[in-house]
This record gives C-alpha cells, structure tokens and sequence, in this order.
C-alpha cells in the first residue's frame, strides 16, 4: 500500500506539478510585462534606454542577489511545489510560509514529508485567494480609505510584521528551543557585524545574508544532531 | 496627459487584472490536484479542511500588512500596478523601492514630486525587470534544487523533516533578528508578539482550548501590535 501510495505522489501528482508550475512561471514572466506593453501601444510610452539600464542597474545591485538567493533559502521549507507557487505569488516570508506552516501544524503533518508538502500547497492556496481578494476590496475602495485613515493606525499597521515574526519564531522554535536561540544570537550577530559595516564588500548583504546564514546553519545544526540521536540508538 | 490618468486608466486595469487572475488560476489547480493526491496518499479531508482553515485565519494579520503597504504604492503608481504588483511575485518590502529607483532614474522623486507619465513607465518598467528575476531564477531551479536536496537527504524521512523544520526555524530568526536589532519599537512588536505567542501555545495546548490553538498567531500579532503602540 505504502508503495502505491508513493508511486502514485511521485510518478503522476510531482511531474504533473512540475509541469504546471513550470508552464505558470513562464507565463508569470509574459504577463509580467503586459502594464508594460499598455504604455508603450495605448499611451506611446517607451523607456529611456540609458535610463532603464541605470534603473536596472540600481535595482540588480540591491535586491539582484536575492533572486537566487531567496529560493535557494526557501526552498528546504516550500519544496518543490511551494517553490512555485510561493515564487508566482510573492510575499512568501510574511505570508506564504507562516500560512504553510500553520496549515502543517493544524494538520499534524511533519515539514518535508510528502503528506506536508501538499498540506502547504493547500494552505499556500488559501493565503493567496484571501491576499488577492483583500488587496482587490482595498483597490476598490482605494484612497478613500487611506484618507480615512489617522496616521497613528498606519504607524501601527507598520508593527505588525515584526509582531508576526516573533510570533512565527516561537510557534515553529518551541519544539526545538536550543536550535531557535542559537540561530537569533547567529542572526543576530550577524545583523550587527552587517550595521559596524564589516560586510560592505557585500553590496546589499543585510537582505539575504542572515536568512541564507540562519537557514543552512540550522539545517546543518539539525542534520548533525540527527546524526548523534541515530548513533545513540 | 496626466500620468495619474494613465495609471488608473481602464487598459491598465485589464492588463493588471490578467497577472492577477494568472496567480488565481494557478492557486486553484494546485489545490485542487494537491487535494485530490492528499485523499490518494492517506490524509483525511478533516486534515485538510483543518489545515485550509488555519491558514485562511493565519492569512489575516499579513493580508492586513500588504493592504497597507498597498495603500501606499496606490498613490504613487495608481491602483492597478499596485494590486497586480503585491498579487504577483511582488513583496512589500521591494515594491515601493523599485518604483523609486525607477521614477529617480528620470529625474523624479516618488512621492515628492509630480509624477510624469515618462517616471511612470520608468517605474513600471524597473518594477517588472526587478521582480521577474525572482520567478526566472525560481521556476527554472526547483527541480534541480529538489535532486540536491534528495541527495543530501539521501531520501530519509527523518531527515527531510529535520532539513524543513530547521530552515522554518532559520528564516524567521532572521527576520525577527532584522527586527531585534534596529531597538525600536518594532523590537518591542517583536519580543511581544513572541511572549503572547508562548503564554497563548503553552495555555492552549495545557487546557486543550481549541478555538485558541487557531487564533492564537492573530490575537498575538494584534495584541503585540495595539500595546506596542499604545506604549
């Protein structure tokens, strides 16, 4: 039975996945670029050349490295499927993984498993269906409801992603307490040696080195102690 | 013509609304074949009814965050870019920076001074060129990201577990750490919402209260959030 089971995750839902997030990714790029034509054919406005390759220039160096670095880090958590769903849809670290790792949770499915890896999926689907249908009554709504707004709840708006954070750490460090404090001191650390400008040779380090440094330190924390717990049995 | 006209123009909207609908669609085959193979390998639908569950109220506190972030982006480079910006690969963090780089790289300030239908195509431009990398770079590596991990992991169970749940771990010490240092106020959101967190985890599980054990990331995040601010 476990056989069938895996024969039918891998040999029929993975390659079709594959296909699928494969084929949406491509045209996520197409579509991408749709505003872009509609200024150029409705409106007859076409980039500066020299401008654009400064802009593009500008934009590669502060956040270039974190195209391959961001789904490099997240990958181990979203696998395969989550890569592309997380990646077509954006906003993955203060949406799409909380939402897949509370889905994990509430299902009682362990990360990294098959059974995980399609619970995410769901809870993936789910954040992106609220995301898009929220942003789109606040388009519609619009600047009627930024003007409505007193300052003191924008400030505030602004809190609740460091809240959301901490709040992440402990839901998913609880059960591994030491791993969880040893990698916010590294993170830490590192946030600091990045601010006494130790990293400077790094252009934009402060955007990927502490996630790439904490991910892959973890994951080889954990796969060490895994190792010994083994040996001891 | 003015540059506001052309960005909240009805062309505009049919475009943007095409990369949205694109993510909807994807969402929604993913879903119904991860469904479909969940049922096949063992889970039970009130396993993923729960989860779909926790995650729709998982999805409020951060829906509430990108709202506001898109609220501010709306004035800047009108509706539509703004809402197909924060539906497709965009992030909070990024949007309003590209848009920036690309309005300054025609002399424009965004949000300071008027904007030129010219510094609205530059900031279009810069805003797609700047975020398609993430999915090219994406797209193209997760099978051969999934053939690395499958032999380090060597296809151990234990070990996948272990890799995933580490990482998780890993990415929020980081982001709560870009938080922790800048010792401020949104040190302070952070350390709350951790304390609120474990107090309502540790209540939750002890007394076994279900509704709790759902709600207790938002009422974490906005208790954290309401205090933060008020002190």
């Amino acid at each position: 039975m476990s056989n069938n089971k895996n024969e039918y995750f891998e040999k029929e839902y993975m390659p079709k996945m594959h296909r699928i997030g494969k084929l949406t990714g491509l045209l996520g790029v197409v579509v991408s670029f749709g505003p872009a034509l509609v200024l150029a054919v409705v409106y007859g406005l076409l980039p500066k050349p020299t401008a654009l390759l400064t802009a593009f220039i500008a934009a590669a160096s502060s956040f270039g490295l974190l195209w391959i670095v961001e789904p490099i880090s997240y990958f181990p958590v979203l696998g395969p499927i989550g890569t592309y769903m997380a990646f077509l849809s954006g906003n993955i670290s203060n949406m799409r993984l909380p939402c897949a790792g509370m889905a994990q949770t509430a299902a009682g499915v362990e990360p990294g498993s098959d059974e995980g890896s399609i619970i995410s999926v769901l809870g993936m689907a789910v954040s992106v269906i609220i995301n898009v249908s929220v942003l789109t009554v606040g388009v519609i709504l619009g600047s009627s409801v930024l003007s409505m707004m007193p300052q003191g709840v924008k400030d505030a708006l602004n809190l609740l992603l460091p809240a959301l954070f901490g709040a992440l750490l402990v839901q998913f460090g609880m059960k591994q307490k030491s791993l969880a404090v040893t990698l916010l001191i590294i993170g830490i650390l590192i946030y600091v040696a990045i601010n006494a400008g130790l990293f400077n040779w790094l252009p934009g380090a402060s955007n990927y080195l502490p996630t790439l440094a904490c991910v892959f330190i973890g994951i080889g924390i954990s796969l060490k102690m895994l190792g010994k717990k083994k040996e001891g049995q | 013509m003015d540059a506001m006209k052309i960005a909240n123009s009805i062309p505009m909207w049919a475009a943007c609304g095409i990369a949205v609908v694109l993510v909807l669609i994807q969402a929604v085959i993913f879903a119904k074949n991860s469904y479909k193979a969940g049922k096949k390998i063992g889970l039970t639908e009130t396993q993923m009814k729960k989860a779909m569950k926790s995650s729709a109220i998982t999805s409020i506190g951060p829906s509430i965050v990108i709202l506001s972030g898109m609220l501010s982006l709306l004035i800047t480079v009108g509706g539509p870019m703004a809402w197909m910006r924060l539906s497709l690969i965009g992030s909070v963090m990024f949007e309003s920076i590209a848009a920036g780089i690309g309005t300054s790289s025609v002399g424009v300030q965004l949000g300071a001074d008027t904007l030129t239908p010219l510094a609205l195509d530059m900031a279009v431009w810069t805003m797609i060129l700047g975020s398609i990398g993430w999915i090219i770079f994406s797209t193209f590596s997760a099978s051969r990201m999934d053939k690395v991990q499958q032999k380090i992991s060597g296809g151990d169970p234990a070990k996948l577990t272990a890799i995933s749940g580490a990482a998780i771990v890993g990415v929020f010490c980081s982001m709560s750490a870009s938080h922790l240092v800048k010792l401020n106020k949104n040190s302070v959101s952070c350390i709350l919402g951790a304390l609120i967190m474990a107090v309502l985890i540790t209540v939750s599980e002890k007394k076994n209260i279900k509704w709790l054990k759902e709600w207790n990331l938002t009422i974490s995040i906005l208790a954290a959030m309401i205090i933060t601010a008020l002190i």
